[in-house]
């Protein structure tokens, strides 16, 4: 088989050889085979038997064979190796081989006498640029004009004078207006605001809404939702109710972006707090709500794909690399060994997940503060080989450490020693009173049932003295007394059955046995209860002295004590709970039935556990020592310190990458594109800035502000060139840019799928703005009126209307599609959701306008609604359209005969109005929600 | 999440005349379609890179225009379907370490091929005692394909069918049903689906449907949920839409409240219409205009076109018989099967038909009373799927459609539970069918147990790269930059069983 096709090949490699020597180019044809199949092993990252394949010079000089290539192809290296004709393993290792074609090619190249141009050697990958710390570079330059006023602008202007291009003028007042409250708070202005806002002739006037609008709260909702794209926000994903990826709760972590945010808490501290705030903020419990980012990535049944996530997500998220692609084999194209990569992971290795008791909810699966903890200091950190987890290199563990490219020198690891409640979590004050709160109440509802019981045992005693002094009529069937399954509950009834005056006297006397049961089992639960709260005062006695620091001089001896109370309640319960076995066997066989021999087995074979239990917890107590058990669990009480000191070094000015990577982040959502095309890539294989000097002058401008986003947000939203007209009307300028690379007008956008929702929502002034909480049924979404990002959303449990309108891929959406689909249409034209609110809003407009439709009072409405929900009025052919559309849909409203419903399932929760002319404006309401202009922010 | 750029997004910024631009407003834009037809975007990776999203045209001649994919979910036992294995009758109650076959238990695949999710799980075992065939073989037409007794109708159709009897994949548990449709192990998490790469690089046929339909109830997230029809890194707008076969309500919004009337949403469109296009004499540049003026126009013939494509009453009573839609164990499926040669019929290019879903690991999951639950579950859809081949061919749109019947995994020689059969990832069969494909034939062989997949293995993306290849396009110049695939990914066209 291969001699036949070494022959073939040869044929094949000779008519090529002659015609096309000529013809082979080193750059057109032969670099980007050596690119695409070699230069991963032999290139500047890795030498493979000291061979690069990267440069004509590294190919004659050649590697521990010698030259890869020799005068005729046949006697090449590199030949022998990509056919399999030399003693070479066949190259490509573990890839398809090269076609017939590629190695013609090569041939033909090598036996032309491997021609190449003059060529640069190839930099070295740790010189590349975001690698490197960004310095602040001299403001340009610039000739004084609009353009020179603001730093951003200044940056932008030396591009366009290079590229020969001419920004755009200033937007229109309402188009700017509208553009910076849907990108800073997510909602449009009001008709109110619009006219307040085009009146203030003030220089300041649009930094005054600026300021606004970031103090407002929605601006932390705005941004969070942006942040929690980035940061992979996702509720909990299972099957049925088991929790398969991320956890129950963390609706917590999204109340905590949006609190941080508004409150312009640093984004360095935001970063570290994410990552470790159990350990640089142990005792702050609000900030472990942060942690979250790391819980998000919990994974069932693999603790590798849950690993593996974080340390994906946390690399991409905060320094644009791509350590992932290492896990397998080194970097192909950043210098990241695949050993950093492992080290990488074992910042994490530590951790788990955990959740905490909350005030007011004891059991943790209603509600509880999840976060992030070390739990075990030692698990050890393995490479594994070809990334596969069955195949860990033991011989070498390896320890915590960042890709030395990026400047690992300065890490430096430190335990931390927990403060006790962080590591004890029963030892917060709400738990202990909430405890004992319970404790009392038990106690409480024990004493009064003890009351009421005795006083009817004392009401049975009289009716059988009394049925005594009189003739007894004949006896009735005993009903019976309950079965065994009933006596199954801990405690009988609590009201003997209402016993007519003609009981009998069997009767009576089975009442008065009930009675004098029952009055026992309440002094014996009674006991138990008591016996109880005296054990929960002695632990928080004793948990009081042993936690302290130092520990209390008699906290022995409070242990010993608390031990002691345990065991009594212990014991007391365990009396109590034979008492009702007992009572079970009674009832058991006095119920009869089909089924007595089988209740009174079962009640019996209850009755001897119940007793073994006793008898355990009477010789516990005979010999309790100092050990008592705790409210809730005691975690290890210091924690490795490992990811604190990731923190540190991912949330400083020192590394390359933080600052820059955020600041692009901030650029896209403002612009519309980023300065950096591949936002979570910005290694070898991403791409390169169009403005690289603008954004490290942003980046070190970020940090020396103190990384407030708001600082950032107010300056990039102040320039010049954001506040440009988004119309590209420009022959020239299209010419040479036409995909506005170097932004000379702003981009139109299309809404994210929450904007639209909840503007739809605002401008007919139905959206609810509470703001935090446990996330909303997905499925409401549609009548609740809650901003978007308070729904639940995971990979399957989404909202339908948010999911048309491309809603973040929680797996990973470091940036949003925006599409343009039919369904896009369907969702806001046919929604139950956007039909309540168009007939809303023309409700409402129709009671401000306070007029009858006339013609007059038409155009006053078609111009209120335009200015409502796009904020500009119509154009005079737009008003004419819109005239005659509410004239014709009146007069077909008024002959409601002639049309035909949709035979439609769907209800709607705002009725159509009865009057055509009405119902005419809701159309027209309707239209315009569905209007280009309102989807989208020019 | 987005690219760089949204490959088939309309760039917003691609120059146009502007009198040529108010030419295409005249004309209501006929012939424009949604994302391939407006202008591609380019940049995508600077100054020295070509690349291009897909025009939407084949890379070469393709041999089918559609595809009709069923998946049948929880793992349909390859011994009682198409892959039959004397050999166990013969060993039957034996262990197999005593039989002569028992080198299979120590050939190197069972390592290799097997990356485990959940260790020590109670499922995804070999099983050592054989468990006899609970069902007969015959050879069916004239090619003499061995095909069980639980599809006598599909047995009818043999002279249609190529079965590959050498199917592996790696996934002892459910999860192999994500990987079925990806190509990926799941604990490398979700990629692009089969449907989602078609929908990339091909074009419209119709524009008023979906071009990748997804019937029946999807897999549940135990074991990939929505990721198995889904687009991931493609961007969500070519993910399987998932369509219902009740007319009165075929997606979500294709209706609006019954309290509107037909006239007066058709007159909103009209004038959202002539609104949307003063806008784009305002803006002669913005393409997103164009794309969302004709987002509405499809948006309202979709709202005909799909409770018209699938509303069944149109068929005839023959056909209604045909696919089964007058008995009770057969209407569901039947149904699904009738609405997708509608689908394909009006130019849909994938649809994805699910079988067997019960929100957990799927109904063919016969761990116990194989024989009871499997031939129920044949019984569903026998009928169906050879209606579905023969209505097809006499339409002759069979030449066109490629018909895949499909499952994750298959099942063990020997038993588990006494009457059942555990998950088997080492060896199955999957059956294909129509555009470019031979009939009669049977591809590759497990050994003689059933157990691992002996001569010419194929991996599940072998089977993706037959349907790309039949559909006309290369699975190398679909690769979106930043989204290195590796070379398993791509599979091979199993060549054997193409015309």
């Amino acid at each position: 088989m291969r001699l036949a096709g070494a022959i073939l090949l040869a044929l094949l490699a000779w008519a090529p050889a002659l015609c096309a020597a000529e013809s082979v180019d080193y750059v057109r044809d032969v670099k980007p085979i050596l690119e695409q199949h070699c230069i991963r092993c032999h290139g500047a990252i890795e030498q493979e038997s000291g061979l690069r394949l990267d440069h004509i010079s590294f190919m004659r000089q050649g590697g521990v064979r010698g030259t890869a290539l020799a005068a005729s192809s046949d006697k090449s290296v590199l030949i022998q190796a990509v056919d399999g004709s030399g003693d070479v393993e066949q190259m490509p290792l573990e890839a398809d081989p090269l076609s017939d074609e590629q190695i013609a090619t090569l041939r033909a190249w090598i036996d032309a006498g491997a021609p190449a141009p003059q060529e640069p050697l190839p930099a070295d990958p740790r010189e590349h640029w975001s690698f490197r710390k960004p310095v602040r570079p001299p403001l340009p330059e610039t000739s004084p004009d609009a353009w020179s006023q603001h730093p951003i602008d200044r940056f932008l202007a030396v591009e366009h004078q290079r590229q020969g291009l001419t920004p755009m003028p200033p937007a229109e007042k309402n188009l700017l207006l509208r553009r910076v409250y849907l990108d800073l708070i997510g909602l449009p202005p009001t008709p109110e605001e619009l006219r307040a806002f085009q009146a203030d002739a003030s220089p300041d006037a649009y930094e005054k809404v600026v300021d606004r609008l970031l103090a407002s709260p929605r601006y932390g909702e705005r941004w969070g939702r942006h942040w929690m794209d980035v940061w992979r926000y996702s509720d909990w994903d299972g099957y049925g109710q088991e929790v398969r990826e991320s956890q129950p709760h963390i609706w917590r972590w999204r109340d905590w972006i949006v609190e941080s945010l508004n409150a312009d808490k640093p984004y360095d501290r935001m970063v570290a707090e994410m990552l470790a705030a159990d350990e640089i903020a142990p005792a702050d419990e609000e900030a472990r709500r942060a942690t979250v980012f790391l819980v998000r990535n919990w994974y069932k049944s693999h603790r590798s794909v849950w690993l593996d996530n974080t340390v994906q997500h946390t690399s991409k998220a905060f320094l644009g690399i791509t350590l992932n692609c290492a896990r397998c084999h080194n970097h192909m194209y950043d210098p990241i060994a695949q050993r950093e990569y492992y080290q990488f992971r074992a910042f994490f290795e530590p951790h788990q997940v955990r959740t905490d008791r909350v005030p007011g909810q004891s059991d943790t699966k209603h509600d509880g503060l999840v976060h992030a903890y070390d739990a075990d200091a030692d698990t050890p950190t393995y490479l594994f080989e070809r990334g596969n987890e069955a195949k860990p290199d033991k011989e070498n563990p390896l320890s915590p450490g960042v890709p030395a490219v990026l400047g690992g020198d300065t890490l430096r690891i430190a335990s931390v020693e927990l403060p006790p409640e962080a590591y004890y979590p029963g030892l917060r004050a709400f738990v202990q009173q909430e405890t004992l709160a319970e404790a009392i109440a038990s106690a409480d509802t024990a004493r009064k049932s003890l009351a009421t019981r005795s006083e009817a045992l004392a009401a049975a005693r009289q009716k059988l003295a009394a049925l005594a002094d009189t003739a007894s009529p004949p006896a009735a069937k005993s009903p019976p007394a309950g079965n065994g399954a009933e006596a199954e509950s801990a405690e009988p009834k609590a009201d003997p059955p209402k016993q007519e005056a003609t009981t009998g006297k069997d009767e009576l006397q089975v009442a008065l046995r009930d009675a004098e049961r029952n009055v026992e089992l309440a002094e014996s639960e009674t006991l138990a209860t008591a016996a109880e709260l005296v054990a929960v005062r002695a632990k928080i006695a004793a948990d009081a002295a042993t936690f302290a620091t130092p520990p209390a001089a008699n906290a022995e001896e409070l242990a010993r004590e608390a031990s002691r109370a345990e065991g009594v309640a212990a014991v007391e319960r365990a009396r109590h709970k034979v008492l009702v076995a007992e009572n079970g066997v009674e009832r058991a066989k006095a119920a009869g039935g089909d089924n007595a021999k089988k209740n009174i087995e079962l009640a019996e074979s209850k009755l001897t556990a119940a007793r073994q239990v006793r008898e355990t917890a009477q010789a516990a107590l005979a010999k309790s020592d100092d050990s008592y058990t705790h409210f809730t669990q005691v975690f290890p009480s210091s924690s490795t310190g490992r990811r604190a000191a990731l923190a540190r070094w991912i949330a400083s000015e020192e590394n390359p990458l933080t600052a820059r990577v955020a600041v692009n982040h901030i650029w896209m959502r403002h612009f519309g594109d980023p300065l950096v095309q591949s936002v979570f890539d910005f290694g070898r294989n991403g791409q390169e800035p169009t403005h690289p000097e603008l954004l490290d002058w942003l980046a070190v401008e970020f940090m020396e502000q103190g990384w407030r986003m708001k600082s950032l947000h107010r300056l990039i939203v102040t320039s010049a060139a954001y506040r440009m007209a988004s119309t590209a009307r420009d022959e020239s300028n299209l010419a040479r840019d036409p995909e506005n690379r170097y932004l000379w007008h702003a981009n139109a956008r299309r809404m994210e799928a929450e904007v639209v929702r909840d503007s739809t929502l605002y401008v007919a002034g139905a959206l609810d703005e509470t703001m935090g909480g446990p996330e909303l049924d997905q499925n409401t979404g549609q009548e609740v009126a809650r901003r978007s990002l308070y729904f639940r959303g995971s990979k399957e449990k989404k909202m339908t209307f948010l999911d048309t309108f491309d809603r973040a891929n929680v797996t990973d959406c470091y940036r949003r599609s925006e599409t343009i689909v039919p369904q896009q249409a369907l969702a806001m034209v046919n929604s139950p959701l956007s039909l309540a609110q168009a007939r809303r809003l023309a409700g409402t407009l129709a009671d401000q306008l306070q007029t009858q439709p006339t013609p007059e009072s038409e155009t006053a409405f078609i111009a209120a609604a335009f200015e409502r929900v796009l904020c500009r009025p119509p154009s005079d052919e737009e008003r004419d359209a819109c005239l005659a559309f509410l004239a014709e849909q009146s007069r077909m409203f008024a002959d409601p005969a002639k049309l035909a419903a949709f035979e439609s399932e769907e209800e709607s929760d705002v009725p159509p109005a009865a009057d055509p002319h009405a119902r005419a404006r809701e159309n027209l309401l309707h239209v315009l929600l569905n209007h280009n202009d309102f989807l989208t922010v020019r | 999440m987005r690219r760089w750029r949204q490959p088939q997004s309309p760039s917003r910024n691609t120059r146009l005349p502007r009198r040529a631009f108010l030419a295409d407003v005249g004309m209501g834009f006929t012939g424009l379609a949604l994302g391939e037809m407006l202008l591609g975007d380019g940049i995508a990776r600077g100054a020295t890179s070509a690349w291009q999203p897909p025009d939407g045209r084949a890379h070469h001649r393709p041999r089918a225009k559609s595809v009709i994919w069923i998946f049948l979910v929880g793992g349909m036992s390859h011994m009682e379907s198409f892959d039959p294995k004397p050999a166990l009758n013969e060993f039957g109650g034996q262990e197999i370490g005593n039989t002569p076959h028992k080198d299979v238990l120590t050939a190197s695949f069972v390592e290799e091929n097997l990356r485990i999710v959940v260790p020590d799980d109670a499922n995804g075992h070999i099983r050592h005692k054989l468990f006899p065939l609970q069902v007969a073989f015959q050879k069916r037409g004239q090619s003499g394909l061995e095909i069980s007794d639980w599809f006598p109708h599909l047995g009818s159709c043999a002279d249609d069918l190529a079965i590959v009897r050498s199917m592996w994949t790696t996934d002892n548990n459910h999860g192999a049903q994500l990987q079925f449709h990806t190509g990926r192990h799941v604990l490398e998490g979700q990629f692009p689906t089969i449907g989602s790469w078609v929908h990339y690089g091909l074009g419209s046929i119709n524009e008023n449907l979906p071009r990748f339909v997804v019937l029946g109830t999807p897999i549940a997230d135990c074991c990939g949920g929505i990721g198995a029809h889904g687009a991931n890194y493609l961007g969500p707008e070519h993910s399987g839409v998932q369509l219902g076969v009740d007319p009165a309500a075929p997606l979500p919004f294709a209706m609006p409240s019954a309290d509107v009337y037909r006239e007066e949403q058709q007159a909103e469109f009209t004038l959202l219409n002539k609104l949307n296009k003063l806008a784009a004499v305002e803006y002669p540049e913005d393409q997103d205009i164009r794309a969302r003026i004709k987002s509405y126009e499809l948006a309202f013939h979709m709202q005909t076109a799909v409770p018209d494509v699938v509303d069944c009453a149109q068929e005839t009573e023959d056909t209604h018989k045909l696919y089964g839609l007058d008995q009770k164990e057969t209407e569901p499926f039947g149904r699904q099967c009738l609405v997708a040669r509608r689908l394909v019929e009006q130019g849909v290019r994938f649809v994805q038909i699910f079988h067997g879903s019960n929100g957990g690991a799927g109904a063919w999951d016969a761990h116990g009373n194989l024989k009871t639950s499997h031939s129920t579950l044949c019984g569903q859809i026998d009928r169906p799927i050879a209606a579905l081949i023969q209505d097809l061919k006499r339409r002759g749109l069979l030449d066109e459609t490629i018909v895949v019947i499909g499952t994750e995994f298959g099942r063990t020689p020997g038993t588990q539970n006494s009457n059942g059969r555990d998950h088997h990832p080492f060896g199955f069969s999957v059956v294909m069918a129509g555009g470019g494909l031979k009939g009669g034939v049977a591809h590759g062989a497990t050994d003689a147990l059933g157990f691992h997949a002996i001569e010419n293995r194929h991996y599940v993306t072998d089977v993706h790269a037959t349907v790309l290849d039949l559909m006309g396009l290369d699975p190398r110049r679909l690769e979106v930059p930043g989204r290195k695939r590796l070379d398993i990914d791509f599979g091979h066209p199993i060549r054997e069983i193409m015309a």
